[in-house]
């Protein structure tokens, strides 16, 4: 696939804090309606990376481009095309989630037309309608996230980043949050997830396997199984590479 | 440019639902003022009167109880004890001052010797010791004044001469805070520092708890531009903090009879120059804190040495030439400099052009400062 193709493209991220190296030159490119999984141990730069490519943060070396646009110019068509949720999402706990809506809403520009139609659509496919009137902190892990989620997509965003979004997330709620995602990619939507859950990882179009910074491999998982015909399992093979890499 | 204004105005709506969705935010804001301003300034009343006195009559003469009865006529002393030994109870701060009249007062008194009376003054505390030394004296000096003058009057008549005794008297007027009434000259004092306290620490923690949350990443990754949550934060508070302040003006009027003799333009034209430089100092102290309790010990890390540099207190002139250098740094000593001259002396703008000028000077340094920190950290 040549770049052109590819709605979000990290070019040789490399990224320090301090003394410890985040990212070695990652390089990734995700095609509209991919869902490209960001896989690694606890500390490998997944978070780093995400952050760099949201434009939260910029890189020592190396670029991100959403849609050929650098997303750290701060240039509204960008961040209006980006879809971010990182880890620690925070929502205003003491606002509710039609005022978390809301809110957003306006952060995002959207007119009013707009605004309630995505509202109305978001609340449907997260089934959070009944709970418009609920405040934030009083939702159960899994529906905060969804809430969450909600928010980032108002914007009807073509990439979105999601960090580590099913962690802490009750088993029913997680498969329901990957049930949405499969719709957004299916409407065209480029999605990168991180994530430290292999069954997980399995599920993506494509995976990166990330490992102090760098890429071990990447391709699709089933491809990658038949390479390494001695893993029984993706987490045999997640296991295997980092321990050759180490 | 509409964009930018529906984002701050909608900042702005957030903040003010948050703030009163949190009773104790609003408490904070509006009824810790009142409350400080009602406890400060009946608590910080500099009046000396009704300073606790022993009296040590040795004399027991109807001379001696004559002139004891009329020093304590006056309410600046009050005989809570008589005895012979004054050392035990004014080391238990029993007492403050202690009066001895020596035996053989009376004798000395009617043959017209010099007669010498005791007096004892606990200086713990050097405003009232200075106050009641100074009561005791002048009490003093005009009854020595006028035996002088009875005696010379008697003495010229006795010799069937006419009488003639020169006297200088004194007549003096007060001016703005005729009653010498503490409260009057602290009440403006204590405003701007409950001000100060209550704009400074909201405005720190609201930006403080953002990050503490996390959910200024993900205002970031919107079109939203920092500036917009900036203005959106500091709006709100700057209207509540004018709301506070004219109540706090009100309390001051209506409990303490503090006047407002001047333009109440130029008092909230100070205000709000005033309000300007606490929250830009809030909005830079939330860019050095991650979370709002470093927000918190951040504020009072510069509430502290502005209350004291302010002027509140004690005059800033008192003060050594460097640490009057340093004041000029804080816009409490030029907000308490404008209430005083409002209020009491019936000043306008065109009279405050320089504290204002000050006032205004510091609010855009700061709060250029604090935006461009802010954006830096952010971005």
């Amino acid at each position: 696939m040549n770049d052109s193709a590819r709605v979000l493209v990290a070019h040789q991220l490399h990224k320090r804090f301090k003394a410890q190296e985040a990212l070695r030159g990652l390089s990734l490119g995700v095609a509209p309606g991919e869902l490209y999984g960001l896989v690694g141990p606890d500390g490998a730069g997944k978070t780093t990376a995400l952050r760099i490519m949201a434009g939260v943060m910029g890189p020592d070396e190396g670029y991100a481009r959403i849609a050929g646009k650098d997303p750290l110019s701060g240039d509204p068509a960008v961040r209006s095309m980006l879809g971010y949720m990182p880890q620690q999402y925070s929502l205003y706990g003491d606002l509710s989630v039609d005022e978390n809506l809301a809110f957003f809403g306006k952060m995002f520009c959207l007119d009013k037309a707009t605004f309630s139609a995505q509202r109305e659509r978001l609340l449907h496919i997260t089934r959070l309608g009944r709970f418009g009137d609920r405040r934030a902190d009083a939702l159960s892990g899994g529906m905060y996230k969804k809430l969450a989620l909600a928010c980032s997509l108002l914007p009807k965003p073509r990439v979105l980043l999601l960090d580590e979004p099913t962690n802490g997330v009750d088993p029913v709620s997680r498969r329901e949050l990957w049930a949405l995602l499969f719709e957004l990619v299916e409407d065209g939507m480029a999605v990168v997830v991180s994530t430290a859950y292999m069954d997980e990882a399995e599920r993506c179009h494509r995976v990166g396997l990330l490992h102090r910074g760098q890429l071990l491999m990447e391709g699709a998982p089933t491809r990658l199984m038949a390479e390494h015909g001695n893993a029984a399992t993706f987490e045999d093979l997640f296991l295997a590479a980092v321990r050759e890499a180490a | 440019m509409r964009y930018f204004i529906r984002t701050v105005q909608a900042v702005v709506r957030k903040e003010l639902r948050q703030t009163f969705r949190d009773k104790r935010m609003a408490a904070i804001l509006f009824i810790a003022p009142v409350l400080q301003l009602t406890l400060l300034g009946f608590a910080v009343d500099m009046d000396v009167d009704n300073v606790p006195t022993l009296v040590v009559d040795q004399d027991r003469s109807p001379a001696s109880r004559d002139l004891l009865a009329r020093m304590l006529a006056d309410a600046t002393f009050a005989r809570t004890q008589e005895g012979d030994d004054p050392d035990g109870p004014m080391a238990r701060g029993e007492v403050s001052v202690a009066v001895v009249v020596p035996r053989g007062y009376s004798e000395d008194v009617k043959k017209g010797r010099p007669a010498e009376i005791q007096v004892l003054i606990d200086g713990t505390d050097p405003v009232r010791a200075q106050s009641a030394m100074a009561g005791v004296l002048e009490f003093l000096t005009q009854e020595s004044l006028h035996m002088a003058t009875a005696r010379a009057v008697a003495m010229a008549q006795a010799s069937g001469r006419a009488v003639e005794v020169p006297m200088i008297s004194v007549v003096p007027r007060v001016f703005y805070n005729p009653s010498l009434k503490s409260p009057i000259y602290m009440v403006p004092g204590v405003a701007a520092v409950v001000l100060l306290v209550v704009t400074t620490v909201v405005t720190a923690m609201s930006i403080a708890r953002e990050k503490e949350l996390g959910t200024i990443e993900q205002l970031l990754v919107t079109p939203m531009r920092p500036v917009a949550l900036l203005l959106g934060k500091i709006i709100p508070f700057a209207l509540l903090g004018l709301i506070a302040g004219g109540l706090v003006i009100a309390v001051g009027t209506h409990v303490f009879d503090v006047p407002v003799r001047g333009s109440v333009l130029a008092l909230f034209l100070g205000m709000l120059l005033y309000l300007m430089s606490t929250l830009g100092t809030g909005v830079f102290i939330s860019t050095v804190a991650n979370n709002q309790q470093q927000a918190i010990l951040g504020s009072f890390f510069f509430i502290m040495p502005a209350i004291l540099l302010s002027g509140f207190m004690s005059p800033v002139e008192n003060m050594p030439e460097w640490i009057q250098l340093i004041s000029r740094l804080d816009p409490a000593r030029y907000f308490v400099q404008i209430l005083r001259a409002v209020l009491l002396k019936g000043a306008g703008v065109e009279d405050l052009a320089g504290p204002l000028l000050a006032l205004l000077t510091f609010g855009v340094g700061i709060l250029a400062l604090g935006t461009l920190r802010f954006r830096k950290r952010v971005a």
